[in-house]
């Protein structure tokens, strides 16, 4: 069942393309302003370039959340699917992942632009930068659907998902930067370790919550 | 229904809790000890951890009431969640007014991003939208299972904030941490005392605000 349901959302992304082209064009208006207000020094630059980063990556899955569920409300595809005979919480993790999957993508285009256009290196570790991103590329979907469930049917959704969702992935984001920040810096694993394991307990916790409670937040 | 203080337990729980509120705040101004470095403004520490006390606790109550509404579909745990949110916020945003009026004179500025007041921050921000989704959320029904479900999320999220924060920026949190179970008897058991007055006002708040609820839902159903 969790399959099916994987497929029909990367069916209908890839016949509209929307979460992912929504994400990447407003990615790289936000990688814009912050190549004109961050006109200093490389070095500077090179410190907060991680936090810049997640902020985009922060900004960019609330878009793409919001559009993952709101082609749902269409024609009321969502009461239709959840009359089906599916376990909802195969509904939450077939969002999950599929939500992982376009983050992924988008990150993996935006992130030559966002080094080149801020005029920085990029990182010498590029494969083990690419791993922990998607290793938190699942944190933040595991939290970001979940929120995005929550509110999808309530009035002022659009609103309401980054209200609830930046304050819920705060340790996500804190984790992310220590993560980015030791890799371009080529600290040793150890002094980044501890970062994963927030990441992988975030994981762990919402996709467990998202999991049970998917099937209370969707009754009719 | 009659009102709340009609019933003479509630009036003599009311009167019972006024008068060990007024002890409270007699004996907290002239039975404590001065502490040399830290003056008046220690003082505050008798109000700012019960309140966080408090706070946390009603969020935890709102979690269990969160996760029996969603067991037993039953409406009065709907209820006593959203009265402890209320009542909950209410001292949290006593946590984060005194926090920095304590904070100013001793550490020279009102805001270093010290991990229990920053997670009560995140949580003060959470409940916000607790709030917004009660009040736009739409179907009443709907908003029950939302506002639930936001309650259980956001509790379980406290430990990861508290301990991300904690961990975030070591040198900027290198201040005196001040641990009221290493305090001497002087300010410990005043401490204490405040700690169970500010419980007991946290249960007839939270009894009268369920109270005050059901009578609004019972009127707007009868409409």
């Amino acid at each position: 069942m969790f399959f099916i349901l994987l497929k029909k959302e990367l069916f209908i992304e890839f016949r509209t393309r929307e979460v992912v082209l929504s994400m990447l064009v407003f990615g790289l208006s936000i990688i814009l302003a912050f190549a004109f207000t961050s006109n200093v020094s490389k070095v500077i630059v090179t410190n907060y370039a991680p936090g810049m980063f997640w902020i985009m990556i922060l900004f960019v899955s609330a878009l793409g959340v919001h559009r993952s569920f709101s082609y749902e409300k269409n024609f009321d595809a969502f009461s239709m699917l959840i009359s089906a005979p599916v376990d909802r919480g195969m509904i939450y993790l077939s969002k999950w992942i599929s939500g992982t999957i376009f983050l992924t993508i988008m990150e993996i285009i935006i992130i030559v632009p966002f080094f080149k256009f801020l005029l920085l290196d990029l990182p010498s570790n590029f494969i083990l930068f690419i791993l922990t991103m998607i290793l938190i590329n699942l944190a933040i979907m595991s939290v970001a659907i979940l929120v995005s469930g929550i509110v999808m049917r309530a009035n002022l959704s659009e609103v309401l998902v980054p209200i609830l969702f930046f304050p819920l992935v705060s340790p996500v984001i804190i984790a992310a930067t220590k993560i980015s920040s030791g890799i371009l810096a080529e600290n040793p694993y150890q002094l980044w370790q501890f970062w994963l394991l927030i990441i992988v307990s975030i994981i762990v916790i919402f996709a467990l919550a998202g999991y049970t409670l998917f099937d209370f937040i969707t009754e009719e | 229904m009659q009102p709340f203080f009609h019933n003479k337990n509630n009036m003599v729980f009311l009167i019972v809790i006024g008068t060990l509120l007024l002890f409270n705040i007699y004996n907290i101004t002239f039975n404590t000890p001065m502490v040399p470095d830290q003056h008046w403004a220690q003082k505050i520490f008798y109000v700012h951890v019960p309140s966080a006390w408090v706070g946390f606790l009603s969020y935890f109550v709102v979690m269990i009431a969160g996760i029996i509404f969603f067991l037993k579909k039953n409406d009065y745990w709907d209820t006593v969640g959203l009265a402890a949110a209320e009542i909950g916020t209410i001292f949290i945003s006593l946590v984060l007014i005194t926090g920095p009026i304590w904070a100013t004179p001793i550490w020279g500025k009102p805001w270093i991003w010290e991990p229990r007041l920053t997670t009560t921050f995140i949580l003060f921000l959470i409940y916000i939208g607790y709030f917004m989704i009660r009040s736009f959320g739409g179907h009443i029904e709907r908003v029950k299972r939302y506002a639930a479900s936001i309650g259980i999320i956001a509790f379980l999220d406290v430990p990861i904030i508290f301990l991300s924060v904690q961990f975030w920026a070591p040198e900027i949190q290198s201040h005196p941490q001040v641990e009221m179970a290493n305090q001497p008897p002087g300010i410990l058991f005043p401490f204490l005392i405040s700690l169970c007055i500010f419980t007991l006002v946290y249960i007839l708040m939270l009894r009268f605000r369920i109270h005050v609820i059901q009578i609004k839902d019972k009127v707007i159903n009868n409409v």
